[in-house]
């Protein structure tokens, strides 16, 4: 199920119903459970066994890391997990992206192999939630927490469905203590929820779907060749999209779980007024981010074992978050390119460590950043280098044949909103979403909730599933 | 979980986030509510959207518009899926929106005691879907194939992805369909594509950039309703300055522009599309499901581009040669090629729809498909 469809409004109104009934608190974590299994087999139903293999898995692993005597022990336990839940990811997502490698390989070699073309489902959410089920285990082989109290606990961490299928990856020692006791949102937690919901969903429907997403295809699924204009405003207009997507995404989730009593952490804060490159993974999708800092960059080696072996930890740390994205080079491409901005930050911050810049240059480049990103979101949203080579010439004014694809509507309403949006980041950047909230006036607050409420409705989304969703 | 604490007025102003805390357990968030009198917000929010969107459903009603059933593939997949819930024996309308306005369903109903399902689709060659149901062992019932020349022989399919919707639908997609089909599409009139927000802000009168002009999509010309029975739009029968937009719309593609495929290009495409049906065509015949090509009306500045980018010997008649399949050209027979009253030259209006339907049936019962049982027979 998708946030944006009529079939989630029906149900969260029913889950809120239940939820807000005089039932013990057990039942109201059972009915939280079931209303999550439903939300996910509302996608495809036998796919919850996936969710739950997971589940069951970590669980028991968690506990064998507790009990375990001996570190050898604890060693299984934990790459008893490891390997389960990277194995399902694996197969389900990269078991054709491998299949077709090797084929590849094998013909380089002058090995002609045909195998079969296995038309594997990729299981929605997959990556997000055997990575919140991986963090459970890996917390308790680092002593970093206790496993949880009861399974019925632990089960609603790994399934709570704000988060379930696109974020924002919760850590064990996030959600589980709030399972403890009763939680239940005050009437003006309820409606501060509503309001988040509907910011979110605002940003996904109105600005990425209606207005966002059409200038990105024109460019990146055409076989025209795209000019310099062209080029820009479909790169534009895709770093609006997969930022209003899915912070949309993650907005809605935490105004979600806040209706219900739930506190889920930021996922996003202000990325478009980064300045430098570890700026920027502090405010792009924080959880993920620093899930792969946690679990993978400092277990192997961090920076604490000389420059090469920090360099490499955080190319391979970088290569593998992009290869999280998608069964695709272009997504390795496009973490590598992070890598080998972060390690040219860091050569540079060594090299002018004193350096402060003044405010008009600290905004020269927070805009360098912020160009140098759009040229990485090039390999994100093309399908194929060759593709991802054409948009990249364009935007370098090489492609001297190119004739005009987009219209001035979608020159103008992508520079628009995407000027905006860079804009209102720049403001935003030190402070948070409750702060101006708290000191703006309430008809105003009330007239832009109205605004975004009704281009909701008018916009008449098509239910289009959130880009995170296919990873 | 409380309101605003002293201690959570540090989270309004500066929260960390686990990008702050690296390398060890995060604690639980802090989640702030900002002090505001949210209720009194949140009514004047709701008056505030319930007044907006009461100007706006106004605005469209006093524009004409009243609700209809919205063409999706969800409603598109309730129809197939009658195919394979025991109705694989139905005859099944095919082609493009001349097909999708032109057979009115409750017509044929009384005529042949049976109603039709209406697969067509606007702008969408028919080909993909009879392809869909030549690879669906239960159908095994008729098909009324419409060819629009320049969406048929272009292969051309703006909507040819319900077929694939249909396969992988997921249940909370068929619920939405279920809730909007009941609770939202019959309600509200500016729940229309063509009313959509950005539909609208695209078609205001921008300045066309150097060397790229912007081309009037195709605006609202129908009704539909739950069961996919359309009619043309009264609006456009009875409007002049919007029938005479909606005329402007097709005679953009009427004028030669530099993006047309050349000639050749189109030749190529002419003998693809046969060459696919006639395999398709082959393989229904081989199940004993007949194929009947229709060439529904059109008229005016229309079907002459059509005749002149897609002259029938090179193409009507190629068709039913190559597929061995039988066909009906409106031109052809005295009672489908009457004065219709075709508004924007391409569709039938409501009462000519209707009409132009029961002479139609008439037509293949007499010559093709002799009783509604007798499909083999006709083949």
């Amino acid at each position: 199920m998708v946030f944006n469809c009529l079939a989630f409004v029906v149900f969260f109104a029913l889950v809120l119903g239940l939820h807000s009934l005089p039932l013990p608190w057990t039942a109201k974590k059972i009915n939280l459970l079931i209303a999550s299994y439903i939300f996910y087999a509302a996608w495809n139903p036998p796919f919850v066994i996936l969710l739950w293999i997971s589940t069951v898995v970590d669980w028991y692993a968690a506990r064998g890391l507790v009990e375990a005597k001996r570190q050898s022990a604890r060693h299984a336990w934990m790459l008893l997990s490891v390997i389960a839940n990277l194995g399902m990811l694996g197969y389900f997502k990269y078991g054709q992206f491998l299949l077709d490698n090797f084929t590849t390989l094998m013909a380089a070699l002058g090995v002609n192999y045909q195998p079969a073309h296995y038309d594997i489902v990729l299981p929605v959410g997959i990556s997000f939630y055997t990575f919140a089920t991986l963090s459970y285990t890996l917390d308790v082989y680092l002593r970093r927490a206790l496993p949880a109290r009861n399974f019925l606990d632990y089960a609603l961490f790994v399934t709570f469905f704000p988060h379930l299928v696109a974020g924002p990856i919760m850590r064990p020692t996030e959600l589980v203590p709030q399972f403890a006791k009763p939680r239940r949102a005050s009437a003006d937690q309820l409606r501060f929820g509503l309001a988040l919901m509907t910011l979110g969903l605002f940003n996904k429907i109105v600005l990425a779907d209606s207005f966002l997403s059409t200038a990105a295809e024109r460019i990146y699924d055409s076989d025209k060749l795209p000019g310099a204009l062209d080029a820009w405003i479909g790169t534009l207009a895709f770093s609006g999209q997969i930022f209003c997507d899915f912070a949309g995404y993650s907005t809605t989730a935490i105004g979600a779980a806040l209706c219900l009593g739930f506190a889920m952490p930021d996922n996003f804060r202000f990325p478009y007024a980064a300045v430098g490159f570890s700026d920027f993974w502090r405010r792009w999708h924080i959880t993920l981010s620093s899930w792969l800092r946690d679990y993978l960059y400092i277990p192997l080696g961090g920076n604490r074992h000389g420059a090469a072996r920090t360099y490499a930890a955080l190319m391979g740390t970088m290569l593998l978050g992009g290869l999280w994205h998608g069964a695709n080079w272009t997504f390795v491409a496009w973490g590598g390119l992070h890598g080998l901005y972060l390690a040219v930050e860091r050569v540079l911050r060594a090299k002018f460590a004193g350096y402060r810049p003044g405010p008009l240059m600290f905004v020269a480049l927070g805009l360098l950043t912020y160009t140098l990103i759009n040229l990485t979101w090039v390999f994100f949203r093309a399908k194929t280098f060759g593709k991802a080579w054409d948009v990249l010439r364009g935007m370098l004014g090489l492609n001297a044949e190119a004739k005009p694809i987009l219209t001035t509507y979608f020159i103008v309403s992508v520079g628009f909103i995407v000027g905006s949006i860079v804009l209102v980041h720049w403001f935003m950047r030190g402070r948070t979403l409750e702060s101006v909230v708290a000191r703006a006036p309430a008809f105003a607050i009330s007239a832009v909730w109205a605004l975004m409420a009704f281009a909701i409705v008018i916009a008449q989304g098509s239910g289009n599933a959130f880009i995170y969703f296919q990873f | 979980m409380n309101d605003t604490t002293a201690g959570d007025e540090h989270a309004i102003h500066r929260r960390e986030t686990a990008s702050d805390r690296p390398g060890v357990a995060q604690p639980v968030p802090k989640r702030p509510v900002p002090v505001q009198p949210w209720s009194r917000i949140f009514a004047g929010m709701l008056v505030m959207f319930a007044l907006m969107l009461g100007a706006w459903e106004w605005y469209w009603r006093d524009f004409g518009v009243t609700p209809s059933i919205r063409n999706t593939d969800g409603l598109w997949a309730i129809q197939r899926r009658r195919i394979d819930n025991g109705e694989g024996d139905a005859t099944v309308l095919l082609g493009a929106s001349r097909v999708y306005f032109d057979m009115q369903l409750p017509v044929w109903e009384k005529l042949a005691g049976k109603r039709p399902i209406q697969l067509a689709f606007e702008g969408t060659t028919p080909l993909g879907y009879l392809e869909d149901l030549a690879a669906d062992p239960k159908f095994t019932g008729r098909a009324l194939v419409g060819v629009a020349p320049d969406v048929f022989f272009t292969g051309f399919a703006y909507r040819g992805s319900a077929a694939k919707y249909t396969h992988k639908e997921s249940p909370s997609q068929r619920a939405g369909q279920w809730l909007s089909m009941r609770f939202v599409e019959p309600y509200f009139a500016f729940y229309d594509p063509d009313y959509a927000l950005a539909t609208v802000l695209r078609r205001q009168p921008w300045p066309d950039r150097p060397g790229k002009h912007a081309f009037i999509d195709v605006r609202k010309l129908s009704q539909t309703d739950a069961g996919r029975n359309t009619h043309m739009w009264s609006k456009v029968e009875n409007d002049p300055d919007y029938r005479a937009l909606a005329r402007s719309v097709w005679a953009q593609d009427f004028v030669p522009s530099p993006d047309d495929p050349p000639p050749e290009k189109i030749k190529e495409m002419i003998k693809t599309e046969i060459e696919r049906a006639a395999k398709v065509v082959k393989t229904l015949r081989e199940r004993g499901v007949p194929v009947l090509f229709v060439r529904m009306p059109s008229d005016g500045r229309y079907l002459e581009y059509e005749n002149t980018l897609f002259p029938r010997a090179e193409t009507w008649d190629a068709l039913l040669a190559a597929t061995g399949a039988p066909g009906i050209h409106f031109q052809d027979y005295p009672e489908l090629n009457q004065d219709w009253n075709l508004p924007e030259w391409s569709h039938l209006s409501q009462a000519d729809a209707e009409r132009f339907t029961a002479a139609l049936y008439g037509v293949i019962t007499r010559d093709f498909w002799k009783t509604p049982g007798d499909a083999a027979a006709a083949h």
